[in-house]
Formats: structure tokens, C-alpha cells, sequence
């Protein structure tokens, strides 16, 4: 069996806001130089959940998939110490500024060239857009089913059954192989990599594929192929007004503070 | 007032003097690829490991799990086998303290010796990051950038190792008739690196050798391969060896240049014939020059004795008493008499041994100089060791290896 997971590699979603800035004339966010980078929590669990499937069926292989710049090799790295097996870099400038669309139909492109994939793995969404797109994308372009949010995933008889995460409790879904799944962070705690496999994972082979390896014209990719258009960027403006409220005796002062709040329809 | 030679470090909590580190070239991920010892900010005898000195010819290669290790033994033996850590640690222990040594450690001397060249500090040390940098794009430096460069000091070190002689696990294996080399190869791979080689002969008007890319590879004779004291070693300075210095096996090899350690070990094969590895034939030779047929590897080091204290960069001196100083130490055995002269060499005084006084370590050694005359001194030190062989040993070589000249400390007493 022939598992993927796709990953991405994010600016560290504890890091403060401060450590974030807003260029409204390029419409990006910028983080500050030297900020930490790390595989988008979902992503990580994503990679957990075809781990604990290789526990189950032994001869499973895994391979990592991520989008970006030479710097998320070291996503790959990451994924390869966590166990995986091989990595894909997806990586070209003419993959630049695109959108959840183009983000999905390169994956796409390079699970195709992966060949036969028994079950694509994504996080539920990358824990810096938090758009939740790109999953879904994968399996309308590859024409596979869909299961979401699973908070555990198992295989048996080339049977996906997904427990899936609702509002208010949880359903089981199963779906034919080969089939794509989004994990969600309720499956629990992803592994840390251990020494040995870090270790492992600089030995372990990693192919870098450019638009062209994928058979992907430059107008099919990056900004030129994007579906959505980004009108505007910009940090909403707050304003803080402060009032005092002002009485004789703390009673009526706080009478005063009850009217007030009504009147202001916040109580 | 603050010193900022000792500033610096808080030690398990406790405000304390500065840690002694190599002066570090790192990669572009930040990791040391290598590295010079401080050699003039220590005591004692043994080399703290993050201070010890790091060169590497080949790329530093990724690191191998301990428990995935395999050293393989083969050739013209018996019974090939292949073994485990923990099985090569079931072998009969040995520890051995020496002086590891690069073979180009003090080049510069010869030039200063030789040619009046810039004298080689053991302070300021050279640009290992720029080095580094150099490596990561492979470019070669021209003749005029080398002999603009501070030349190579503070490429030696020692340390306490500890593994099982190489000697007991041939005899496992059942040395076959005939048997001449042993050939060691690690698992470090790749293209040497030319601006290496050029810095060592000091210029880069030449060609060089290339072999594409290769392991590193020693072929050491018989004789030293089955010697006692040549280990493979797992543990430095009581613990594990780390893995720029070669984890998880590396050879060592008392009294031979650093060269010979191989490091990152994988591979052990015993041969009918010395083989031709590309650094020990093309690089690590004695000869004239790059065209020379006469070209000899380089096996043991000299006699060596370098003056820690004082040096020039502490000129001027009071007058009164000073503690004249330093290590000496030699390839062939123990060293047996320092003497000092601080008359240019015309007359020479007994300098105290330091105990203990081993066969392949250092040893420190000490004069006590009364000096009451204004003026410029030259305080020179010359070591002898136990096969009666005086410094200098070995003569100037175009590859500059193995320099054991005597290089005075040039200081004035105010």
C-alpha cells in the first residue's frame, strides 16, 4: 500500500502577532525575518495517521509531499524523521503567489506522477490560511471520495473508515480505496522524531519536481493560474473609547454602569 | 575590569570563566564542519571535546544511528565478517591518551622559516567561517589570496579514547599469509576539496589529481595496524565519541597525524599490497613538488614543542620572573628533555616535565626565567624524546606537513 501525505510548511502559528506584518500594496502578510518555520500542526497529525496505518499493515510505504522553496526541505525532513519513508519537493518559481486552486492541482500533477496512491493524507486545513481548501481540491481533481475532519483512520479489505468530527459528537464514514482523507487535530498528539530515524531521514530519498517534471504549463501554475483574486489585505483598525462612570456612592455608580450598558445593548 | 579572555559563561548556574570552544566553521545549516583549538586558553592535558580541533577532507557525511552501524571485515582474511557496535564492543577495551595532530598543523612555520613569510599566530586564529563558505561553493582561492591568508596553527589537540585494538579484531578474523595493508574506509564521501590543497602547498598555480568522488581512505601498514595502541575507538574523553569527530567508530592511531584516524568508519579490509588512496598518495606525501616521483606518505609525526607562555602578542614584559612554558610531545615515544634558551639558542637550560610524562600525550613543561636586562629576547624551547631524536626531524616538504621546527617566542623585556 502507497500512502501520501501532503504538508506545508508555515510560519509558526504560536509565534505572536507582532511577529507579523501587513504589506497592503504586495497583499501578503510578512513574517519577520528569522521566524521560526514548522509543519503545520494538522499536516503533523496528518503524517501520524499514515504512520499508525504502516503500524497495521507492515510494507506500507509513505511518501511526504510538500509545496514551496528549498527552505521546506526541511518539512520533509521533518516528516522523514518522523517515519516516513520518501519526500517529494514541489518547488518553482513559477508556483509563486498562487492560490488554493493551483496549490491543489500541483499535488495533484504529483501524485499522478507518484503513481497508483492508495489514500491521500492532507491536515484539515494549514494552520496559517486556514482555508481548508486544498484537500478537497486534491480529491475533486484526482475524482476520488472524500472523508474529513477524521479524528482516526484504519484500512481493512481496501476500505477507508473514517471517524469523522461534528459539532457535537462524531460519525463513521467508509469509502473505497483509493480515497482522500483530511485529519483533524483530534486524532491526538503526532510523534516525536526519534533519534534514530532523524538520523535515517538524511539518508532517505527526496526528488524535487518543477512545473515542467509535472507536465504543467507556467499559465496553469502560481499567479497565473489562480481562480481567486485578493482584493484587498489589511489589519482592521480598533479603536477603544473609555468612559468613566462617575457617582456620588459606589451603588449609585454602579446603577449608572447597568443603565449605561443597556443603553450601549452590550447587557 | 572585565577580562573579556575569561567573560562569559555561567556554568549550572553559577557565574563562571569562560568555556574554552573551537574557533568553528559551520555549513549553511549550521553545523561545524570544522575547527581550530584554543590551544593557548588551556590547562592540563586533555582537550575538553568542544574545544578540540576539527578537519575533515571529504563532505562530513550525515550521521549513522549506533545501533544501525555495520563495520564490515574482509580481504585476505579467514573469515570475513560483519559486526555491530555492541558486538565490537564485546572485544577486549583498551584506552589510549595522545595527541591528535593535523598533519599540516604549523605549516606556516616553514614558510616563516624558510622565506621571512608574515610568523603564524597561535591567537589569531583564521577566518574558519570564510573557510567554510568556501567549501559549501567549492572555490579555489588564487596563489595571492593563500599567501595573504594567517596560515594553518592550532590544528592539534588530545584526548583520552577509548574502544578495542584494531589488532583483536584481525585476529578474529585470521590474518592470511601475505597480508601487508589494512585499508580503512569511512563512510565520508565525496569531491576533495581543491582550496584545501592548494592553501597547503601555498600556492594554486597547478593542477591536481582529481579522483571524482570518493571515500575516505586509508592504507596503513601492517606493522602500525597491529600495534597495541591502534584502536578503534568509540568514546572520547569519557564519552561517547560525537559525531564530527567520527562516531560512531573512528581509528586512532598514537603518534601518526590526524590523517590516519580515520573517522566514520565502515569499512576494514586487509590487503597483499599498499593501496593507492587518493589523499595518501597525492596529498599527505613528503616531496619537492606536485611533479616529484619520489613522493613518501607521511606516517610519524616529529618532535614537537610549542612555548605557550609567553607569546609575542604578550611583548612587552616586565622585568622580574616569568614562567616560560608549553607542551611537547612526539610521534616515535615519550619525551624525555626540554630545554629552553633565551639567547637565541646559544646557550640552553633543563625546562621541568610536568608529570606525567606519557608515551603518545603531551607533556607540559616549565622554566622559571629571571630577567632583569631591558631589551629583545628570543626564548626558543627544543624537545628530545626517548628514541633520542632532537627537534628539527623533518625537513621542508612542498605539501608543508609535519612542521617540528624550533620557532622562537620574539618578546622585549621593558
Amino acid at each position: 500500500m502507497h500512502l501520501a501525505v501532503c504538508i506545508k510548511y508555515i510560519p509558526d502559528p504560536e509565534a505572536a502577532f507582532s511577529m507579523f506584518s501587513i504589506d497592503e500594496a504586495a497583499k501578503k502578510v510578512v513574517p519577520a525575518s528569522g521566524l521560526k518555520h514548522v509543519v503545520s500542526p494538522f499536516d503533523e497529525q496528518a503524517i501520524e495517521a499514515a504512520l499508525r496505518i504502516r503500524e497495521a499493515h507492515a510494507g506500507t510505504r509513505i511518501t511526504v509531499i510538500t509545496f514551496g522553496n528549498e527552505l521546506s526541505r526541511n518539512a520533509l525532513k521533518h516528516g522523514l524523521a518522523m517515519g516516513a519513508d520518501d519526500g517529494v519537493l514541489l518547488s518553482d518559481a513559477a508556483f509563486d503567489d498562487g492560490d488554493s486552486y493551483t496549490t491543489a492541482s500541483v499535488l495533484s500533477a504529483a501524485l499522478k506522477k507518484l503513481g497508483v496512491i492508495d489514500l491521500v493524507l492532507t491536515g484539515r486545513q494549514a494552520a496559517d490560511g486556514d482555508a481548508g481548501i486544498v484537500g478537497a481540491g486534491i480529491a475533486e481533481l484526482l475524482d476520488r471520495p472524500l472523508l474529513t475532519f477524521a479524528k482516526s483512520v484504519a484500512i481493512e479489505n481496501s476500505v477507508v473508515r473514517v471517524e469523522r468530527v461534528l459539532e457535537d459528537g462524531t460519525e463513521t464514514l467508509e469509502t473505497d480505496l483509493p480515497a482522500v482523507v483530511t485529519v483533524s487535530n483530534e486524532i491526538g498528539a503526532p510523534r516525536a522524531p526519534s533519534l534514530r530515524e532523524t538520523m535515517r531521514a538524511a539518508r532517505k530519498p527526496v526528488q524535487m519536481w518543477k512545473a515542467a517534471d509535472l507536465g504543467l504549463d507556467a499559465a496553469m501554475v502560481g499567479a497565473a493560474g489562480a481562480r481567486s483574486v485578493r482584493e484587498k489585505l489589511f489589519a482592521p483598525s480598533k479603536t477603544v473609547q473609555c468612559e468613566f462612570i462617575e457617582a456620588v456612592t459606589p451603588e449609585k455608580q454602579g446603577a449608572r454602569l447597568a443603565a449605561r450598558l443597556r443603553e450601549a445593548k452590550v447587557v | 575590569m572585565a577580562r573579556p579572555e575569561i567573560e562569559g559563561d555561567w556554568v549550572m548556574g553559577w557565574p563562571d570563566r569562560k568555556r574554552a570552544a573551537i574557533a568553528a566553521g559551520k555549513d549553511a545549516q549550521g553545523r561545524v564542519i570544522n575547527g581550530r583549538s584554543p590551544v593557548t586558553q588551556l590547562e592540563g592535558l586533555l582537550t575538553p571535546t568542544d574545544a578540540y580541533y576539527v578537519v575533515n577532507q571529504l563532505e562530513v557525511p550525515e550521521p549513522i544511528h549506533p545501533d544501525d552501524w555495520v563495520l564490515q571485515i574482509g580481504g585476505l582474511v579467514e573469515r570475513p565478517f560483519e559486526m555491530s557496535l555492541k558486538d565490537l564492543m564485546k572485544f577486549p577495551g583498551r584506552t589510549v591518551r595522545a595527541v591528535t595532530e593535523c598533519a599540516g598543523n604549523d605549516a606556516g612555520f616553514f614558510d616563516y622559516q624558510q622565506r621571512k613569510a608574515k610568523k603564524p599566530s597561535r591567537i589569531n586564529q583564521q577566518d574558519m567561517q570564510a573557510r567554510a563558505a568556501q567549501r559549501e561553493t567549492n572555490a579555489v582561492p588564487s596563489s595571492d589570496a593563500i599567501s595573504n591568508e594567517s596560515t594553518t596553527t592550532c590544528a592539534v589537540s588530545a584526548g583520552e579514547f577509548t574502544g578495542v585494538p584494531l589488532a583483536e579484531v584481525l585476529k578474529k578474523a585470521g590474518i592470511k599469509p601475505g597480508a601487508v595493508s589494512v585499508r580503512f574506509r569511512g563512510f565520508d564521501r565525496g569531491q576533495p576539496d581543491l582550496a584545501v590543497q592548494y592553501r597547503s602547498v601555498g600556492r594554486s598555480d597547478f593542477k591536481l589529481v582529481d579522483p571524482g568522488v570518493i571515500n575516505y581512505e586509508k592504507g596503513m601498514p601492517m606493522v602500525k595496524a597491529l600495534h597495541p595502541d591502534t584502536l578503534l575507538a568509540w568514546s572520547m574523553n569519557g564519552e561517547w565519541l560525537t559525531h564530527i569527530h567520527g562516531a560512531p567508530v573512528r581509528v586512532v592511531t598514537p603518534g601518526w597525524s590526524g590523517n590516519w584516524w580515520v573517522k566514520w568508519l565502515e569499512q576494514i579490509e586487509v590487503l597483499d599490497h599498499l593501496p593507492q588512496c587518493y589523499y595518501q598518495h597525492h596529498y599527505f606525501t613528503y616531496g619537492e613538488g606536485p611533479d616529484d616521483p619520489k613522493k613518501e606518505m607521511i606516517t610519524s609525526m616529529g618532535v614537537r614543542c610549542i612555548i605557550l607562555n609567553p607569546l609575542d602578542e604578550d611583548s612587552p614584559l616586565e622585568r622580574g620572573s616569568h614562567k616560560v612554558q608549553g607542551r611537547a610531545w612526539s610521534g616515535m615515544g615519550m619525551i624525555k628533555r626540554v630545554e629552553v634558551s633565551v639567547d637565541s639558542g646559544k646557550t640552553w637550560h633543563d625546562a621541568h616535565l610536568e608529570e606525567p610524562v606519557e608515551r603518545w600525550l603531551w607533556v607540559r613543561w616549565s622554566w622559571l626565567w629571571e630577567v632583569d636586562k631591558p631589551g629583545q629576547y628570543q626564548i626558543m624551547a627544543r624537545a628530545t624524546d626517548e628514541t633520542g631524536r632532537v627537534q628539527p626531524q623533518i625537513p621542508w616538504n612542498y605539501q608543508r606537513k609535519h612542521f617540528d621546527g624550533i620557532v622562537p617566542t620574539d618578546v622585549t623585556v621593558e
